[in-house]
């Protein structure tokens, strides 16, 4: 059998792995555009100089020898012919048994002024975007960051430390307002802040002034312009599809897949952001693995589809935030606080259906699992914020733990 | 792979097995004693910990190294890793990008990053360096922790 993967990133490196070990003799290519392995969550370390091309990796150096898969870097796959079961890319093609697309997403330039054809104008979702960021950032002053999401405050971060002091423009009232709640929000924006940063939040960039092919200002709703000799954009990715056209396989905005991870041809599959599942890592991961697991012929479906999590660590300041960020009406609201840590927790009907914990995230990972598996707890005679997994506790003959409460349920 | 098993009802929640494990996580463990270590000093954080649930019973909570670990899958560095032939999971601090979502996609909440820096995940390591094996389990007076052979 001769499988092929397009991308390498989480889901299609995991994929690769996955494959070798179920079939040692079958044939495993992986063909990506990136012509560096790199961790999309580690790119603003390469900006800051923390990191380079090799140590921005999330494999060992010599993961393609050791697990014998054949890698073409730096090569653009332009065309599936899903009939002849055929790539194309620019220099060649592979034909394959099976095939899984993992090629992530690209970086959404909205067409604001001339925020897409300018050159002084970067995204940060490849390391070629970092690379360049890099190289434009160290002769630029004023350099505006639009959008104050994770990767926007990654960026920002960046810039930070290279001694810059980027000023932010969001549409939100509050910094990652699809991560956090506004008061652990304003955590960060404080201690960016302090770093010299400058916040315009709940406003909207309307144009853009340019000069020699350069955005010199960019104009916001409420008629200020904000002087930038560098912008970066970050307000958001969209599946990369474009290479689908003609192919037969389906897509909308992401690719449609099955629960086994199978888009609507057979033998093709799909894994990671270009699936549209969900845009975190983990899932990627576990995506990618499934949609192998399933290449290989033994059939398992992607249940674990809760996405709605994440973690913050910025200034050394951590924050998890797992589940609903705001309450509802009838919802019961704990909130603990002092000078080293925020903690909020929101229950409905006896479950907890979100937890933000600032400051302090030890050992908090059993809420995840607490809440996607709307496990209840008004049962249980402790105070929220003293839960743990001691009151899910059950541990096998093999000494693996694993959650009462689950089994419980069903 | 051998793993460290946990019998509940034997552990009287002395918390030996920690301060072994923060004894062996000392900078200067190879030179130094138990009875000069600074229980207060959060550079040797203990790896393992022990709770209580509802009814006051003691949970001992020691990394399972697992089968299927979601720490690993949730590693975006490649810091987290299933060693193949040991099968621990191994904790690069050098490759540690400190996202933390290990901690996060840890199902019992073992993991937790280090209190000095918030830089490095706190991860059992079995006492890797030590040829006697893990630490917590000579020290534990009751037997509530033992090492065995599981298969894999």
């Amino acid at each position: 059998m001769r499988h092929v993967i397009i991308g390498a990133g989480a889901a299609g490196l995991t994929a690769a792995k996955t494959i070798r070990i179920l079939r040692p003799e079958d044939a495993v290519t992986v063909i990506s555009a990136d012509e560096y392995v790199n961790s999309r969550c580690m790119l603003h370390k390469y900006i800051s100089d923390e990191r380079d091309e090799q140590t921005v990796s999330f494999v060992d150096e010599d993961f393609f020898t050791k697990y014998d898969i054949q890698w073409l870097k730096g090569k653009r796959v332009t065309h599936i012919d899903s009939s002849a079961r055929r790539v194309s890319y620019d220099g060649g093609q592979l034909d394959f048994d099976t095939l899984l697309i993992a090629t992530g997403s690209n970086s959404v330039t909205p067409p604001i002024g001339s925020l897409r054809e300018s050159e002084n104008v970067f995204g940060l979702r490849h390391l070629t975007d970092a690379q360049a960021i890099k190289t434009a950032a160290a002769d630029a002053q004023d350099i505006v960051v639009i959008g104050a999401g994770l990767v926007g405050l990654d960026a920002v971060y960046a810039l930070v430390e290279l001694g810059k002091k980027p000023v932010v423009v969001e549409m939100a009232d509050s910094v990652l307002a699809l991560n956090l709640d506004a008061h652990a929000a304003g955590a960060y924006q404080a201690l960016f802040e302090q770093a010299g940063c400058e916040f315009y939040l709940g406003f909207k960039v309307t144009g853009t002034r340019e000069k020699d092919g350069k955005i010199t200002h960019v104009e916001l709703d409420n008629g200020e312009s904000l002087p930038c000799d560098m912008l970066i954009v970050a307000a958001g990715v969209r599946p990369a599809v474009e290479f689908l056209q003609e192919s037969g396989i389906a897509y909308e905005r992401a690719i449609n897949v099955d629960e086994y991870l199978k888009t609507n041809i057979d033998g093709i599959y799909a894994a990671g952001d270009v699936a549209g599942l969900s845009g975190i890592w983990p899932n990627a991961m576990k995506q990618g693995e499934i949609a192998a697991k399933n290449m290989c012929g033994q059939q398992e479906a992607y249940t674990d589809t809760f996405a709605v999590k994440n973690t913050v660590n910025f200034f050394g300041l951590v924050t998890l935030s797992v589940g609903e960020r705001e309450a509802q009406e009838g919802d019961v609201v704990y909130i603990l606080e002092d000078r080293t840590c925020y903690n909020k927790a929101i229950l409905r009907d006896g479950k907890v259906v979100g937890v933000i914990l600032q400051g302090d995230i030890s050992n908090s990972g059993f809420w995840q699992y607490l809440i996607k598996n709307k496990i209840a707890v008004d049962n249980i005679d402790k105070p929220v914020f003293k839960l743990s997994f001691a009151d899910f506790f059950a541990i096998d003959d093999k000494g693996e733990f694993y959650w009462t409460a689950m089994a419980n349920e069903g | 792979m051998k793993r460290i098993l946990i019998d509940m009802d034997k552990c009287d929640g002395c918390l030996n097995c920690s301060i072994a494990c923060m004894q062996a996580h000392r900078a200067d463990h190879k030179t130094s004693s138990v009875y000069d270590l600074d229980l207060t000093d959060t550079a040797n954080e203990s790896r393992n910990t022990i709770l209580l649930d509802s009814q006051e019973h003691y949970i001992p909570l020691f990394c399972r190294h697992c089968d299927e670990p979601e720490c690993v899958k949730a590693c975006m560095s490649g810091a987290m890793t299933k060693d193949e032939n040991s099968g621990q999971v191994c904790y690069d601090e050098d490759k540690c990008g400190a996202c933390f979502m290990c901690v996060m996609n840890c199902p019992y909440g073992v993991l937790k990053p280090d209190d000095n820096e918030r830089k490095r995940v706190i991860k059992c390591d079995f006492c890797e360096d030590d040829e006697e094996g893990p630490n917590c389990v000579r020290a534990c007076p009751t037997g509530a922790i033992y090492i065995e052979e599981v298969a894999k």
